[in-house]
């Protein structure tokens, strides 16, 4: 971990509460990230994931609750460019290429642009032979890959990665997975990820929380008890046979609840 | 921003060629069937003439491109920094819009004269009035623009502490360049446009003048000339932003119609109300705040006391009200027909094109090269071949109104979305079903904001059209009012034309918000 760097910061959500218009997205939802670790979550689509992150950037605010992120607010948090978000698109800016898009982090983190850190490690995401290409031009995993840099460029304590390899076919998403988290896990970095993918939540984290439909509450606080580095033939072990067969059937209970309140009305 | 892969320039060249093609023959069989009339010059009689007195008239498009480049460059300045200011703070976007649509609204028939005093001689009036001409298109396209930016990418600046000022610069500001280009491209003809109006009252030198020259010597083809040589610079100019921008950018300039309609209930706290009442607050004490602080004499620079006494307290108020007031049902009876008739050949034909497949591509590139003509400096050609009753003024009228709308409804029409296509297609639904369960329900919102948009550009065409060609209703007051100094008048009719105008546009957009709501509610923003 760099020495010019504050640790990275836990995160804990008390009772928080957020709902647009009629519809209640979190009614209250508690729940502590550790300092350090990656948390991944998941559940169905709509639950609120996307919200909860938003909430955590200060991108939203709550209606009520508390929330504090190592005992900061999110304003000070994202002030000293200490938080990196990449969303559920990449979001890059078309009218940049690759390289501009990494560097455009460091301008808007008020840190010097380091050329040479960008193209290290835009080369270190696989995008070598394409530092100069616009977003246009690129694959949808090769956009996915580029907004992972311009988050990890900044060195953030906190990253929040909302389904960072949706767009991705599933051989290229397996492996960008296993590539990529040791990158930031050098760093020393709290990170909350957001998949729809149970084996990937299991590859990349070391906590899955799975969440019930809206309003979404924690139903299943899964450990994940796999070495660093991950590797692919960790899938034969029973650890992550476990870890599957509990978040799936944490999962599925969700689904069958729903079913119920639909039913009863 | 030169992109290195050398994307193929889209241009549509053949179809221009050929629809230039398509005019220059009616034309010209317009002249041949029309000979001895004294009407209308044809195309060889107007080179011909051109080449004649082509000193003259290089000189005078060398003024007239002066003005109006000088108001084009302060015009678009101001639009694109009232456009940040509103971007920067939401709060006042109300306030901002509504003072620029006012002074918008602004007669040029009225503002020009007056200008003229303020500066005599000179290019002063010729470039306000090409300024105030261009900005407020411009404002609304990168006010567009700045706002057509993706929801993540300002969440983007904002995770990582940074303001609204840095996504205005980083991200809006680049977002906004097509925007901003189509912008100009409608701004070069309305600053032509402009300029001539500002030579019309009392240059000494530019086409404006010989405009007026001809027009008092009947001089037929000259009148031809001048107007085919505002509407070539017109067309050029505009081609040439396109042309400029598409090598640049290398992309098409989007078509902006109009800023899309608020929602009933924006999520800033004011209501519209209050907006609107805020609004004419802040232009009255601006209006009152440049009398006294330019110390202009009140003789001529009415306050908005002045027009009050004028029209409400003194002895002649009645009178006075009565007079405007006839030349008011004077010009409206002139305006509704024209803007309505416009309205409908607009969209008839923009359905009648999509009713034949590939005629409306044919048709597109004409529509957008025929708006940029300056069509009030047809005005003098209009009366020659209509007469001066109020039939001319409403076919000027629905020209003006006609081409926006045409260009709108048929990218409406277009904009109907593949899957839904495809399903009317899977039902083996006709084109007519297809056209009135799919295309139209999509052609709505693009007609709407066109008909916003076009009001202040009729209210400017009949008055100009009064004013220069047949002498009636409020345009022809106004022009009145100035060669006799009865300011009091002048400043009345002014305050009445833009408020109307700004009212109209109000109930447009009224209208507007109903209709959507029931027939497209996903497309009110
Ligand atoms: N800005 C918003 N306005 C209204 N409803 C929203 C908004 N954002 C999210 N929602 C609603 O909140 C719920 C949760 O959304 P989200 O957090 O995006 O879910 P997901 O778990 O799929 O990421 C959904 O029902 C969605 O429709
Ligand atoms: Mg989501």
């Amino acid at each position: 971990m760099a020495p010019d760097r504050a640790p990275p910061p836990d995160i804990v959500c008390r009772a928080l509460d957020k709902r647009f218009g009629d519809v209640e997205v979190l009614a209250p939802f508690d729940v502590t990230f550790e300092a350090g670790k990656t948390t991944a979550l998941v559940g169905p689509s709509g639950c609120g994931k996307s919200t909860l992150l938003r909430l955590i950037a200060g991108l939203d605010t709550a209606d009520s609750g508390e929330l504090s992120i190592g005992g900061q607010t999110a304003d000070a948090v994202r002030g000293a460019g200490g938080l990196a978000i990449a969303f559920q698109d990449a979001s890059l800016l078309p009218w940049r290429t690759a390289r501009g898009n990494v560097a455009l982090a460091q301008r808007l983190a008020r840190q010097p642009v380091d050329r040479v850190a960008i193209d290290a490690l835009l080369n270190r995401v696989g995008l070598t032979g394409f530092l100069d290409t616009r977003p246009g031009a690129l694959s949808g995993g090769m956009r996915q890959r580029a907004a992972i840099a311009r988050c990890l460029i900044t060195r953030p304590r906190l990253l929040l990665l909302d389904e960072p390899f949706g767009a991705v076919d599933e051989l290229t998403r397996r492996q960008l997975g296993l590539e990529l988290p040791p990158l930031w896990r050098s760093e020393g970095t709290t990170t909350v990820m957001v998949t729809h993918s149970v084996t990937e939540a299991i590859f990349l984290s070391d906590r899955i929380l799975v969440l019930s439909p809206r309003p979404a509450r924690v139903l299943e606080d899964v450990e994940v008890r796999l070495g660093h580095p991950r590797a692919s033939e960790m899938m034969e072990q029973a650890e992550f046979i476990d870890a599957f067969k509990t978040v799936t059937a944490a999962l599925e209970r969700g689904e069958a609840q729903r079913q119920n309140a639909l039913a009863a009305q | 921003m030169i992109r290195a892969s050398s994307a193929t320039v889209h241009f549509p060249g053949t179809r221009m060629v050929m629809g230039a093609v398509c005019v220059l023959a009616a034309w010209q069989g317009l002249a041949a069937a029309t000979t001895g009339a004294l009407l209308v010059a044809g195309p060889l009689e107007v080179i011909n003439h051109i080449a004649e007195n082509a000193g003259l008239y290089a000189r005078a498009v060398g003024v007239t491109l002066s003005s109006a480049a000088w108001g084009f460059l302060l015009g678009n300045l101001a639009a694109v920094v009232l456009a940040a200011l509103a971007i920067l703070r939401p709060r006042a976007q109300g306030v901002i819009s509504g003072l620029a649509l006012l002074t918008f609204c602004l007669p040029l028939v009225a503002t020009g004269p007056i200008l003229r005093v303020v500066f005599g001689p000179g290019e002063g009036p010729q470039i306000t009035l090409a300024a105030l001409a261009v900005y407020y298109t411009t404002y609304i396209s990168v006010l567009v623009g700045l706002r057509a930016v993706p929801a993540t990418w300002l969440d983007l600046v904002t995770s990582y502490g940074r303001g609204r000022g840095t996504a205005l610069w980083r991200v809006q500001a680049y977002a906004a360049l097509p925007y901003l280009v189509s912008g100009l491209q409608i701004a070069a003809p309305a600053a032509i446009l402009g300029a001539l109006v500002g030579e019309f009252t009392g240059a000494e030198r530019g086409l404006g003048v010989l405009t007026l020259q001809a027009m008092r010597d009947l001089d037929v083809t000259a009148t031809w000339a001048i107007a085919s040589l505002a509407a070539v610079l017109s067309i050029m100019l505009h081609a040439g932003i396109g042309w400029i921008a598409n090598r640049v950018l290398n992309e098409e300039p989007p078509l902006i119609l109009a800023p899309p309609v608020a929602r009933g209930k924006p999520n800033y706290s004011r209501s519209g109300a209050a907006t609107g009442a805020l609004t004419a607050l802040i232009a009255l004490s601006l209006w009152w705040g440049i009398a006294e602080i330019s110390q202009l004499s009140s003789f001529f620079f009415k306050r908005p006391d002045d027009v009050w006494v004028f029209l409400v307290s003194s002895d002649t108020a009645a009178q006075n009200r009565a007079e405007l007031t006839a030349s008011g049902l004077e010009t409206a009876r002139a305006l509704l027909p024209g803007y309505f008739a416009g309205l409908g050949a607009g969209a008839g034909l923009a359905i009648l094109l999509t009713l034949v497949p590939g005629l409306s591509s044919v048709a597109m590139p004409i529509a957008i090269a025929l708006r940029a003509a300056p069509i009030v400096t047809t005005a003098p050609l209009l009366v020659l071949v209509v007469g001066r009753g109020a039939v001319g003024s409403a076919v000027l009228v629905a020209v003006m109104v006609f081409f926006p709308v045409l260009i709108a409804c048929l990218h409406g029409l277009s904009r109907a979305p593949g899957q839904v296509l495809d399903v009317m297609d899977s039902y083996a639904a006709g084109r007519w079903r297809t056209l009135i369960y799919a295309r139209l329900p999509a052609m709505l919102p693009a007609f709407f904001g066109a008909a916003r948009m076009t009001v202040p550009a009729a209210v400017l065409a009949v008055t100009v059209v009064e004013w220069l060609a047949t002498g009636r209703g409020l345009g022809a007051l106004m022009a009145l009012s100035a060669s006799l100094s009865n300011y009091g008048m002048l400043w009345s009719v002014t305050l009445v034309v833009a408020v109307s105008a700004v009212a109209g546009y109000a109930a447009v957009a009224r209208l507007e918000r109903a209709v959507l709501s029931v027939f497209a509610s996903e497309q009110v923003q």
